[in-house]
Parts: structure tokens; sequence; C-alpha cells
């Protein structure tokens, strides 16, 4: 019953389209039907192993096989960049064995793999962003046994995680969390938008496109339909605030962007430049220019591997 | 009069073909009932040219040929209880076909069927509300016309949608379905060409 596809372009042995045999990819499925019914709730999944260490994104790179179709095209990224060693790598992985086309291009991308970043550019309707994800559950640092986590989440117990954040306020006066800071879905399921900057979490809310997220090693995978609500926790006197930056971004001037310090010598010299890439390279292509842009050739050594 | 050759059996000469090609066409078909699912009310074609069994149309045929398998179990209601739509699940699906509607992971119906069964469906629990049933409607006609108003998670403002023969009691059972959340039980509305789903987080307003 089961059927393989040729690589017509190097004669290589049959093999599963986009690696995953197509029992597995029907189970993730039905399990990623289950998650857009039930926004924000971690549905069990029997994750498989895949051929990449745990921490490469195996749960992503799962939802991704059972999702991406022949005429897909896969962009993928590795904080916000498309240039590093596990973007590449995932990238490369479908480009065999689905023969996707892929893209570094946020707007030519039907499906988007991140690490950790949303991108700067609103997303559309016809695009599906897949979250790989360590840590799925937002009350597991509260309590370790899964079983007290599940039950909490079905009687909507979350007065522990505010605890937590409030105390976060009585010791820092304001919530330091800067990354996986959990979110409510819908008013109901507190979800773990991890390992995302809280930069990015209200991008989340309401988004046009589908987001999918996926953990391998806890094999759970959950999900936000389009235009869901998506609230960062927070409270009256301390309400939820984004990061923001004193500087802009040196290489093309964007002021709303998340961005990175970047380490230019050994002098102590430094910029910040946009995390996400692909954001930056079309704001310079479209002629806007930072403090530190010298019109260098675009992508530029200077930028190289400022998000690693 | 002449003897039948010993190589092919009869049961299997009968049976319709499954996708002609089970990896894209079962992706296709996911990729539609995931949109489907994603952004309620909204309808899609059937990506893909299936044969159907007597007693499935093609877009049930097709979801089933997609999502089922041996982990999932199909009920089927008394109309659609063919040997050939067992023949043809069993042997493309390799999937359990229960009495039981309990049991079932996808319970077919049509929509002119005696709907009374749905209340017996798996809803989940509170803490696996994922272990629930999914309804796969098999319906003559799906448009946009504003028959039912729909608000929720996936709809921008609101959908429109219109099932013809939609009974009244499917509305109250609904309402009902939207009150267990997160448990309940998912919809699929599939004609012979189209599909369009309900979730359970959907909020349908009859008009
Ligand atoms: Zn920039």
């Amino acid at each position: 019953m089961e059927q393989t596809v040729k690589n017509p372009a190097d004669g290589a042995p049959d093999y599963n389209f986009a690696y995953l045999d197509e029992q597995t990819k029907r189970m993730i499925r039905r399990a990623l039907l289950k998650a857009v019914a039930i926004p924000g709730y971690q549905v069990p999944f029997a994750g498989r192993e895949m051929p990449m260490p745990y921490g490469w994104g195996t749960g992503g790179v799962q939802v991704t096989a059972a999702v991406i179709g022949p005429n897909d095209t896969l962009k993928v990224i590795d904080q916000g960049a498309d240039d590093t060693t596990n973007a590449v790598s995932i990238r490369q992985f479908f480009a065999k064995t689905a023969q996707v086309a892929t893209t570094e291009k946020t707007a030519e991308a039907s499906i988007i793999q991140t690490r950790h970043r949303i991108p700067e550019k609103e997303l559309r309707e016809d695009q599906v962003l897949v979250y790989q994800v360590p840590i799925p559950e937002p009350l597991r640092f509260l309590v370790p046994r899964e079983t007290e986590t599940r039950k909490m989440h079905a009687l909507e117990e979350y007065g522990l995680m505010h605890v937590k954040l409030y105390e976060d306020i009585s010791r820092h006066g304001h919530i330091a969390t800067t990354y996986a800071y959990p979110v409510m879905v819908d008013d109901r399921y507190v979800m773990d938008p991890s390992p995302t900057p809280k930069f990015d979490n209200p991008k989340m809310n309401n988004m046009a496109a589908l987001q999918l997220f996926g953990a391998g090693r806890e094999k759970r995978i959950y999900a936000l339909p389009p235009y869901t609500k998506v609230k960062s926790l927070d409270f009256e006197d301390h309400p939820f605030e984004v990061q923001t930056w004193e500087d802009k971004c040196g290489m093309c001037g964007a002021r709303d962007s998340y961005l990175d310090e970047v380490i230019l010598d050994d002098q102590g010299n430094r910029m910040f430049v946009c995390s996400d890439t692909d954001y930056c390279a079309e704001r310079q292509e479209a002629g806007h220019r930072g403090p530190q842009h010298h019109d260098q050739p675009l992508g530029s050594a200077d930028r190289g591997k400022a998000a690693e | 009069m002449t003897p039948q050759p010993q190589s092919t059996s009869a049961q299997t000469s009968d049976l319709l073909p499954g996708f002609d090609h089970t990896a894209f066409d079962s992706n296709a078909v996911f990729r539609a009932l995931l949109d489907a699912m994603s952004r309620p009310g909204r309808i899609y074609d059937l990506p893909v040219a299936v044969s159907a069994p007597d007693g499935l149309n093609k877009a049930a045929t097709a979801t089933l040929l997609a999502m089922a398998d041996m982990d999932t179990t199909i009920w089927l209601s008394p109309s659609c209880v063919t040997k050939a739509a067992g023949d043809h699940l069993k042997f493309h699906c390799g999937c359990p076909i229960s009495t039981d509607v309990k049991q079932a992971d996808f319970a077919i119906a049509r929509i002119s069927d005696d709907l009374s069964f749905v209340t017996d469906l798996a809803i989940g629990n509170a803490e696996y509300p994922d272990q629930s049933a999914t309804l796969i409607l098999m319906v003559d006609e799906i448009s946009d016309q504003p028959s039912m108003t729909l608000k929720g998670p996936g709809i921008k403002d609101t959908h429109s949608l219109a099932v013809k023969g939609l009974p009244e009691s499917f509305h109250a059972w609904r309402a009902e379905n939207h009150h267990l959340f997160p448990c309940g039980v998912d919809v699929i509305f599939a004609s012979e060409t189209q599909i369009a789903a309900l979730s359970r987080t959907t909020r349908i307003e009859v008009n």
C-alpha cells in the first residue's frame, strides 16, 4: 500500500516523500486537525526518530513533513536568519526528501519553519508558520509532572502561573521573562510560544496565517488557527510590554524590528542589526540605509554570523 | 461458462482504486481538511479525483483515504453500510469498522439520516479533549449563502455557510457541543466535490 517517490534528479533509491512514511504522516495529520480544533491545547502524538538530534527542531520537522506537499515553497529560519547551520540543514533536508522549492524570502514562502522568530513582514492567509518547540508545557517549571500540568489545564488552574509572574515583578520591578513568555489562547488555554522572544508575541494575535507548533522530544503538537485571540499574560498595574531598542538597525535603519547586537571587532565596536535577515535585505534593496551601512554589498561579512 | 483465471479473486476485481498517488493525493486532501478546520465555514474544492464506492460520496471517500488507517475506528450510519463501502475502506485504509458509534474516531452519515446518534459520539475528556470523534456528514450542496453566520477562532469577522437539508436538531446539538469545550465533536461537511468544516470552537447563528 505504501507508495514511494523516485527522485528523478539523482536516481536515488525509492524513499518516502518528505522522509516520513504515510502512516506516520497520517497520525501527525490527525493530531494537527485536533490541534486546530482545540487552540492552544497540547495534543500528544507518537513522535518518530528523525535523522537529526533533538534540539535541531525534530518536532517542527515532523510537522512540516506532514504538511508539506510538492507545490510548497519552504523557508526555514533560526533566530531571524536563513543562513545558520540549523536552518540550512532543515531546508536541504526537505529539498532532498520532498523536492520542494526553498526560499529565503518571507513573501515567497508557503510554509515557514522557525526556531525563534516570527518574520517581521506580516504573514498572509495562504502561509503556514511551523514552530520548533523545545518545551511545550508553560506550567512545567511550576509542576514537573505531566499528569499534574494536564489536570491544571483541564481545570483552568492558572493561578500559580500568575503568582510566578507577579514574583518576577516584585523581584525585578517588571516581568523579566523575555523568551517563551506565556500567552492565553482564546481565553482558555495558557500556551508556551517558546522560544520566541516576547517581542513577537503580539504578532501571534489574530495572525492571518495558520500557526503550528511541534515539540519533538516531548511529542506534543499544538496550534493557533488564523484570527485567534492570543494575549500575553499580564497585570493591570504591570501591562505586557515588548522590548524596545534605543538604536536602530545599522544596516537598514529600521526602528520597528527586533535587533541583535553584533560585535564588530576586538576594539569593542558594536552595532545593532535586524535579526530578520530577509526583512533587513529587503529594506536595503528598497534604498533604506542605517548609520553603519557604508553601501557594502548585501549580505556582507559584517552581517554574516550575527544571529548565531 | 469460461472458468475464471485462478490468479484474480472476485473480491479484489470488484474494488475501485484508491488514490492515484498515495503520498501526493493524501497530502492534497489533508491540506484541504487542515484549511477547512482552520477556517471553519470556508468551502474548499476536493483537490483530487477519486472513485467513491456505493454508500459513500467522493469527498467523504477522499477524507477517509487520507485520514483513516488501522489506528482509527470507522462507524457508518445504516444508509452508508454497503459491501462496496466496507470492502473499499478495509482494503485501502485497513481501518476497523465498528457498529458501536461510541467507538468511532470517524463517523460517516448522510444528511438525510436520523442523526440522533451524534450525542453518542466520543467528545474526549477534560484532560484529553482530543480523544473525540469527527463527524463526516455527506451533503448534497454546500454554499456560502448566509443561512448560518459563523464566528470563532479561524474566522476573521464572520463566515457565511449554507448546507442544504441541515435539520434544526443539528443546530441544537452544535450549540450544546460548543458549551462542552474543550471537549466536543468536530464536523466535516462533504459534498461530491467540496468540503467545509465546523470546529468545536465555532459559534453558529442560524439566520
Ligand atoms: Zn535592518
